[in-house]
């Protein structure tokens, strides 16, 4: 909205600035891209607190490393990798832990049901037709936490964030035809979690 | 073009991932082939499906809260140094700046040379460590045994404590002015240097310190007396614009978002700032935002 305005200063002249450690113009960075990486990492955690640290984390690791940033990417991809990273470290450790089950973490630690949270208020919308979605929705949780923290890196960067397949691969430190297998695996893998459905 | 070939990258053309060529193909062996059609409607209807997982989304407040986090963690962050270090020794000069601490040993250390304390710097070079009494030790930079003797260098900061008083237009005055307001600790300090800073605006370096203070500082009434001195600049600086944009939309005090609001209304034929108060209007849950964005706006159309 604001960061996107007419004023939007050259990245990479805010980039040179930051190298010499200029803290204003590394949080006018920051601020040009830090919605999509907080949405990125709210979408993948679940959790406000755990996306606070990732987003807080990616930042505070591109500033330290800015120093070896050389522009032989964009910005946007660059902070893409970071935060691709973390969020996939991520889902390796929740892998370990347990699954996911729908249950969501608010920024003040507590535990709720976000299926329980969106009320259905589309013309139409009954007991029964809002139950049978809260169940859609809990299958869909429960059929992304089988995909392998790739896979779901990939779907998510792609159906939910609507990002370029060469810039997921790009992010991922992978080529475009690699991260469009990824893609159709995890694809393939959601369509058969979700078949019996129909 | 076969059928493997489309059930392969059927997916890739319901995301807009095809080139025109492939796209055009696709859509026409889909026409001709039942198998393919049905896919593509399996595919539209697993969309659609993977759509109706409600997500957590990012609200201002989250965003906010998120940004000021950063900004305090940013004060205590050095960048690793690299080559760029060896090649460019001025850029950790540069550096210095942001680092409090050192900033102000730096800056005292210096003053006081200018001030003649210069006899007991050099004593402190050559002669054992002075008693706590006199100085209090900031940080040890460096020791070096001198080889073959039990003879050992360290050089040392010295932290003096020091008054300086001046004008508010002295350049000195202004620079301890600009790193009180950015100092974490004490906000009342930090209220009185924006006070201050408030009378000069028009300095670069000052008008920076007001921005970054109205974006980041955790105390309301600092931001608000930030946005006090630069509400006249709003017209004139698009960073001074896009700082009030910020907080009418996202700060968590209806006070600073009111004054942002009231410093907005003089630049209302602004595309960003109309859009904005097209939308507080719209659905602000704060009454007084929502009425005064819609004044704004009515107003700045009789104006046309």
């Amino acid at each position: 909205m604001v960061g996107q305005g007419p004023s939007r200063v050259n990245d990479a002249e805010l980039i040179r600035a930051a190298q010499q450690g200029d803290h204003a113009a590394f949080e006018e960075l920051v601020r040009q891209y830090d919605q999509p990486v907080l949405r990125l990492a709210i979408h993948l955690t679940g959790s406000e607190h755990e996306a606070q640290d990732i987003y807080q984390e990616a930042f505070l690791k591109a500033y330290r490393n800015l120093g070896s940033f050389r522009f032989e990417c964009s910005f946007y991809t660059w902070i893409y990798r970071i935060v691709s990273n973390l969020c996939m470290d991520y889902l390796r450790r929740k892998q370990v832990r347990k699954e996911d089950s729908g249950m969501r973490t608010s920024s003040e630690g507590e535990e709720f049901d976000l299926l329980e949270q969106v009320p259905d208020e589309r013309a139409g919308a009954s007991p029964e037709h809002d139950l049978a979605r809260r169940e859609l929705g809990q299958r869909i949780a429960r059929a992304l936490t089988k995909l392998s923290p790739r896979e779901r890196m990939v779907f998510e960067m792609k159906h939910y964030q609507g990002l370029k397949l060469r810039t997921i691969g790009e992010a991922l430190n992978t080529t475009e035809e690699t991260a469009k297998n990824t893609l159709f695996r995890a694809t393939q893998k959601l369509r058969a979690a979700l078949a019996d459905l129909k | 073009m076969n059928c493997d070939w489309v059930q392969e990258n059927i997916a890739l053309y319901l995301y807009n991932e095809l080139a025109d060529d492939a796209r055009h193909e696709l859509e026409g062996h889909v026409e001709r082939c039942a198998e393919c059609s049905a896919e593509l409607k399996a595919l539209r209807v697993f969309h659609g499906e993977m759509n109706e997982l409600p997500q957590l989304e990012v609200t201002p407040n989250l965003l906010t809260s998120s940004r000021m986090r950063l900004v305090e963690a940013l004060e205590t962050v050095q960048q690793q140094r690299g080559w760029r270090w060896a090649l460019d020794p001025m850029a950790l000069l540069r550096q210095m700046r942001f680092s409090p601490a050192l900033a102000t040993v730096i800056f005292i250390v210096g003053f006081g040379g200018g001030l003649g304390t210069m006899y007991r710097m050099s004593a402190a070079l050559h002669s054992s460590m002075p008693s706590q009494q006199e100085a209090s030790i900031a940080g040890i930079r460096n020791i070096v045994q001198e080889p073959g003797s039990n003879r050992v260098r360290i050089d040392y900061e010295r932290a003096l404590p020091e008054t300086v008083q001046g004008s508010v237009n002295d350049p000195q005055i202004q620079a301890l002015l600009v790193m009180a307001s950015r100092s974490t600790a004490n906000s009342g300090l930090r209220m009185d240097s924006v006070d201050l800073l408030r009378q000069k605006p028009d300095d670069p370096a000052v008008r920076e310190s007001l921005v970054y203070s109205l974006r980041s500082d955790s105390n309301p009434g600092v931001r608000l007396k930030a946005e006090e001195a630069l509400a006249p600049m709003v017209k004139q600086d698009v960073r001074v614009r896009n700082a009030m944009l910020e907080s009418l939309l996202n700060d968590n005090n209806p006070g600073v978002r009111a004054g942002a609001l009231k410093a907005l209304a003089t630049v209302s034929d602004d595309t960003s700032v109309r859009q904005a108060l097209t939308q507080l209007a719209k659905e602000d849950p704060n009454d007084f935002i929502r009425q005064e964005s819609s004044r704004v706006l009515a107003q700045a159309k009789s104006a046309e």
